[in-house]
């Protein structure tokens, strides 16, 4: 028995190695956050706290990240939730996922290439009439609401959404929804009492994978981002490779705090998840 | 148990590979320059620079590298990198006590050189050893002793000279301004038709020192001084209160400023503003060759002045090849060399070298070379030419910038 227990032990050793790197690079971070020479400080996080334009980042950024991710899940929902049928066969899959091969930057370059002033659309408005001329068309990228951010997270993780979500779709039961149907459940009430349920979990991890890949994410903010406000990681990006080298524990300060806040929202995400698998092992919800 | 051993084992593992080795390398700073060349036969010199500019590139790759390899069998690589990443690599191979490092020469000025030297990333004095630098450049000139404010001690050659200057569509613009308050004036009259990249850009940062310089009683207030805010407070307001009163009528209402110089040229070339400006007096000529800008292009500048600065090459504390590096660097400062770089082919870029120490034909072809006809005269370069402040300035400009300008 006991050897049986050490062999489960050594199952560890690919994730212990593969996450030693990060590991070691995020406590690196915050040695480099708390200390001032030899000392150490907790000054770069009250910096932060009084720095306008950090909080504003970070506003900005959340609520950037969420409205993306928020678009992302309702859209990816009802395309799953209406199309799973069609998506079983293989074309029209690799259609929808399609997005998915092209690198973040890449698909930032082409919302430019089709929504910037003078991009395609603009250009196609213009020759069918639509507009008088390019100026009228509206800013939609490097704009100070994060309109051109939050579209290319939109289109390019709804796919993500349609690929976690497919499966659930593909194994719930018929039969769930005749019983909906025989105790006089409408649309609504199939969606809630048979696949909320089922979704729910998923729904809640595409969530906190997107969300927090949206807010931390560097190359579309800088790519599609205005001068003001920015999002945390191009601040932090200029923080750390500004001219002087003096704003660096600046700069691991506020990647430090937003990784933390993404933990603890992925350690609220994972003990809620936990609290219903209770409840459901002890057969009430 | 045994994960936490594990776990402790990988953890040591990776310290130790932080610790820093005593260095024991021959330094050939001093050696007889015979000898630094034959030992830089036959190996690979590699180079890390910006490589934004095909001109650029083009010239090293078809034009140095070729020779390099012709005349001393020297391999070079050109790696294309910012800067400041440079530096960074460089920071964490010194951190991990990396004593052969993977890069030989950088491409350097300003405030990376300030931040290389302050933190010992660079090798030492190393121009004294280099015959084209000691025969043909005026080794005195205030120009190569320091850098932005930052006294040069012999750790960078000096490898070409810039000026600021503004670029304009003639067809569009019959007489541009001629000085920063002409310039202001011309924007109210054209709302949406000017603009400036950021601070954080290189070329944006030397825009808002222009407009500092400007500002001051005298430009030499500024660039004969270091940096003292309470000093230049007056003068700082009027810069702020400047850039506040054209902000409205900037491209997008100032809402967005571009992030780079590429943005602006590309603003610039599209036709949605009407100037555009850049740190390299003859750069347009090759962007209208390429049909990017129109033929109609002309450079100017403005009262006060244009600032210049000199850029340098520069050798790494851990160069593992500098026989190879200081072979090559000495290659790129001679006479022909610089030829090649001033002529438009490539990159049309100025000289540092001193025209009345190189040979008679040298300077007369120097003299032949037609810069093109979007270059100003260098007479009128010189006599607007304005020396780089201190480089805490840049920094400065920056922060403040951001703080007074973007989010008022």
């Amino acid at each position: 028995m006991k050897s049986f227990k050490n062999k489960n032990y050594y199952l560890f050793i690919p994730a212990v190695l593969f996450l030693t790197l990060p590991l070691y690079g995020f406590m690196n971070a915050i040695f480099h956050s708390l200390q001032t020479g030899e000392d150490w400080t907790f000054d770069y996080y009250a910096q932060l706290l009084q720095s306008d334009r950090f909080i504003t980042s970070l506003w900005f950024s959340i609520r950037t990240a969420l409205i993306a991710t928020v678009i992302s899940l309702i859209i990816g929902l009802s395309i799953t939730r209406h199309f799973h049928g069609y998506l079983e066969k293989n074309a029209p899959r690799l259609l929808v996922w399609l997005p998915m091969l092209f690198p973040h930057f890449v698909w930032g370059y082409m919302v430019i290439l089709l929504l910037s002033e003078t991009g395609l659309a603009a250009q196609i408005s213009v020759l069918t009439g639509v507009l008088p001329d390019t100026e009228a068309f509206p800013i939609l990228t490097r704009d100070p609401n994060g309109i051109g951010i939050i579209i290319t997270y939109v289109w390019k993780e709804i796919p993500l959404v349609i690929l976690m979500l497919f499966p659930i779709y593909a194994s719930i039961d018929p039969d769930y929804y005749d019983l909906v149907d025989t105790l006089g459940g409408n649309g609504w009430r199939r969606f809630s009492a048979v696949e909320l349920p089922h979704l729910l979990p998923v729904l809640i991890e595409t969530f906190l994978i997107v969300f927090s890949f949206t807010l931390s994410a560097y190359e579309v903010p800088a790519l599609l981002g205005t001068t003001f406000p920015e999002m945390i990681s191009v601040l932090g990006y200029e923080w750390f490779y500004g001219s002087s080298w003096d704003d660096r524990p600046l700069a691991f300060a506020a990647m430090v705090s937003v990784s933390i806040m993404l933990l603890i929202s992925a350690g609220i995400g994972y003990l809620y998840l936990n609290k219903n698998r209770w409840k459901a092992m002890r057969g009430g919800r | 148990m045994r994960i936490l051993s594990m776990m402790v084992f990988f953890t040591l593992l990776l310290l130790s590979a932080c610790g820093e080795p005593t260095a024991n390398k021959t330094d050939w700073t001093n050696k007889n320059w015979k000898e630094i060349e034959s030992n830089a036969e036959d190996t690979t010199v590699r180079m890390f620079m910006w490589g934004g500019d095909e001109g650029i590139n083009q010239y090293i790759d078809e034009w140095i590298v070729p020779r390099l390899k012709k005349s001393y069998d020297i391999t070079l690589e050109r790696i294309p990198m910012d800067t400041p990443e440079i530096l960074q690599k460089l920071q964490t191979e010194k951190q991990a006590g990396k004593q052969d490092g993977t890069i030989d020469i950088i491409w350097i000025n300003g405030e990376n050189f300030k931040n290389a030297k302050e933190n010992e990333l660079l090798l030492g004095s190393f121009t004294g050893v280099l015959p084209n630098y000691n025969e043909y450049y005026q080794t005195e000139d205030p120009a190569f002793l320091t850098d932005f404010g930052t006294p040069v001690e012999g750790m960078e050659a000096p490898w070409g000279k810039v000026q600021f200057v503004f670029h304009c569509d003639t067809a569009k613009i019959e007489k541009p301004p001629r000085s920063f308050a002409e310039l202001k004036s011309w924007i109210h009259e054209n709302p949406g038709k000017f603009t400036y990249p950021r601070a954080k850009d290189f070329s944006g940062n030397a825009f808002l020192r222009h407009v500092l310089y400007a500002q001051a009683e005298q430009p030499s207030d500024i660039f004969n001084r270091p940096l003292q805010e309470e000093k230049i407070s007056n003068t700082a307001d009027r810069t702020w209160e400047y850039l506040n009163d054209i902000e409205p009528d900037l491209w997008r209402s100032g809402d967005h400023y571009p992030d780079n110089l590429t943005e602006l040229d590309r603003l610039y070339s599209q036709g949605e503003v009407w100037m555009t400006m850049g740190y390299n007096e003859s750069r347009a000529e090759a962007l209208i060759e390429e049909g990017v800008f129109p033929r109609t292009t002309r450079s100017f500048v403005m009262e006060p002045g244009s600032i210049g600065n000199t850029h340098f090459l520069s050798i790494p504390f851990n160069s593992s090849n500098q026989p190879g590096a200081l072979t090559a660097i000495n290659f790129m400062l001679s006479p022909e060399a610089q030829l090649a770089k001033y002529k438009p082919d490539y990159w049309g870029e100025n000289t540092p070298i001193s025209m009345d120490k190189i040979p008679e034909e040298i300077q007369k072809e120097f003299h032949a070379v037609e810069r093109g006809e979007s270059v100003l005269p260098t007479k009128k370069l010189e006599e607007s030419f304005l020396p780089e402040s201190e480089a805490s300035y840049v920094e400065w400009m920056k922060e403040q910038w951001f703080n007074e300008v973007v989010q008022k």
